[in-house]
């Protein structure tokens, strides 16, 4: 009987472990550990944060899942990973008593998600004395849909307000979800009354409006090329909403954001409400050799995300070049029988250009990795499990520069008149050896519209995934 | 590029948009089709 431990319970957690579940049966015992006893449904974190969705409805508890798909479920935090062989597993912190849980696993999964660092920018988030709003959590969430609310009241009785969002570390992520927030608080603001009494700045580490931290996309329009960047500046302008780009915030103090550009010049900007996305890193597990030393070197990276297929230490220039060094199979080169998933995962550099300052500063755009990505990752990883223990070999492999990912971004979340923008691109990763064009994507399969449709598929997406993660009837039919 | 207001119109109008929630739809399975052949 083989043992299998995943370690967190999101998009690729989650999606593994319901893999893993459905193949390996009750033949062999597969854990979930996950700090959360519940699975969120992130991307609607952004109409929480605007008032617009209740909490619960994102939320659901994840053992009674796991109970019908004869998986164990464990609410702990993983805190050590002991990878050495012969003597394998975890130690978690469980959330109720703190007491110590020791699993021991033949097949380990990692897949914790990020750890939100606000830390990395003095005075940022919610949290110990910080200044800025967050949609990263629940509670987050809710916080920033209490302070937004109370920003509404204060525009109603006349006040103006200027609202930031963006991101709020150079090298942040996650440019996606802070652009739904904008847009969904701008559709929000209209439809209160109070929209003249805001002023609207989108501030982001992007190379451009609208690069995402995946180099932008650009799609074939009646014979043209049209950009992400035209069209969202398109949106911007016609909301108006003021745009910064390619800068990185320093630092946060109340009611003022310190950031530095890509020309190296140093500047404040003044806000009553913002919302910034935070830098992520690796969760900060332990990785304890049979010595007692340390191994983290062998499992992860300086940032603490795990290391896998990739191939590392590439230049930008030359990882461009080399789509095929992204990972396939998203296994550690030191350990074969850890993997990881999700954010998790160490990516071998950035997608969009990074570029460094003259003062130093690297103002880089991380790469996302979405949920639909995260998702596929999981089963891709859960099947070479279920491979490896069934067949002794693995079968699955998908790179992100392979991979076709669809992102619908939410510009407003009423049925009537509200609005997303529907991306499709492939491959996630540009390969300019398949793909001879500036993009290095398929124009024949790059996509990118916005309509009330987009709004409509938005809702679709909320029920149908909350369906298909508690793994009803049907829920394998339901794509990542 | 600017969004006219006979973009507007498209944008809203429900019987195309019902359409292009539809191709919508066919493109994304299209794409996870590839994806679930790895």
């Amino acid at each position: 009987m083989a043992k299998v431990v995943v370690v967190g319970a999101g998009f690729a957690g989650h999606t593994a472990a319901l893999y893993l579940g459905a193949k390996l049966g009750k033949q062999h015992e597969v854990t979930v550990i996950s700090n959360r006893d519940v699975f969120a449904y992130i991307p609607s974190w952004v109409w929480v944060g605007v008032g617009h969705m209740a909490p619960e409805k994102t939320i659901f508890k994840l053992k009674p899942v796991y109970d019908r798909m004869g998986i164990k479920f464990i609410h702990a935090a993983v805190k050590e990973v002991h990878p050495d062989a012969g003597d394998q597993f975890v130690v978690g912190e469980r959330a109720e008593t703190g007491e110590a849980v020791r699993v021991e696993y033949d097949y380990l999964v990692i897949a914790p998600g990020p750890k939100l660092n606000f830390e990395g920018t003095p005075g940022l988030g919610p949290d110990g004395g910080g200044f800025t709003n967050s949609i990263c959590s629940l509670p987050h969430a809710v916080q920033t849909r209490d302070n937004y609310l109370a920003a509404i009241e204060r525009m109603k009785k006349g006040e103006k307000l200027k609202m930031v969002i963006g991101t709020g570390h150079p090298g942040a992520t996650c440019q996606g979800a802070a652009f739904e927030y904008i847009i969904n608080v701008h559709k929000d603001l209209v439809k209160q009354g109070v929209r003249q009494n805001a002023e609207l700045l989108w501030l982001s580490n992007e190379a451009a409006v609208g690069d995402f931290g995946v180099r932008g996309i650009q799609v074939n329009k009646n014979g043209k090329l049209l950009s992400s960047q035209e069209f969202i500046e398109a949106v911007f302008k016609d909301y108006g909403i003021q745009w910064q780009v390619q800068t990185g915030v320093t630092k946060v103090e109340d009611g003022l954001i310190h950031w530095e550009n890509y020309a190296g010049e140093q500047g404040t900007t003044p806000f009553d409400f913002s919302m910034l996305i935070p830098q992520f890193k690796g969760q900060p597990m332990k990785y304890i050799g049979k010595d007692g030393g340390d191994v983290s070197a062998k499992v992860v990276n300086a940032a603490g995300f795990v290391l896998v297929d990739g191939i590392y230490g590439l230049s930008y220039d030359v990882l461009k070049r080399n789509p095929d060094a992204w990972p396939s199979a998203y296994q550690n080169p030191n350990y074969a029988n850890i993997f990881a998933a999700g954010i998790a995962f160490a990516p071998p550099g950035p997608i969009s250009v990074p570029h460094t300052n003259k003062n130093g500063l690297a103002i880089s755009a991380a790469p996302p990795r979405t949920g639909m990505v995260s998702g596929i990752i999981g089963r891709v990883v859960a099947l070479n499990i279920v491979d490896l223990i069934t067949k002794g070999r693995m079968t699955h492999y998908e790179r992100m520069s392979e991979m076709v990912a669809a992102c619908v971004a939410s510009m407003g979340d009423s049925l009537w008149d509200g609005s997303a923008v529907t991306i499709v691109m492939h491959p996630v990763v540009p390969d300019e050896k398949r793909f001879p064009n500036e993009s290095g994507r398929d124009l024949f399969v790059n996509h990118m519209e916005m309509g009330v449709a987009g709004a409509w598929m938005k809702f679709m997406l909320h029920y149908t995934f909350m369906w298909k993660f508690k793994a009803l009837p049907g829920w394998k039919i339901i794509p990542e | 590029m600017e969004i006219t207001p006979k973009d507007k119109f498209w944008m809203n109008f429900k019987l195309y948009q019902l359409w292009r929630f539809i191709v919508l739809n066919l493109k994304i399975l299209k794409a996870v089709d590839h994806s679930k052949r790895s």
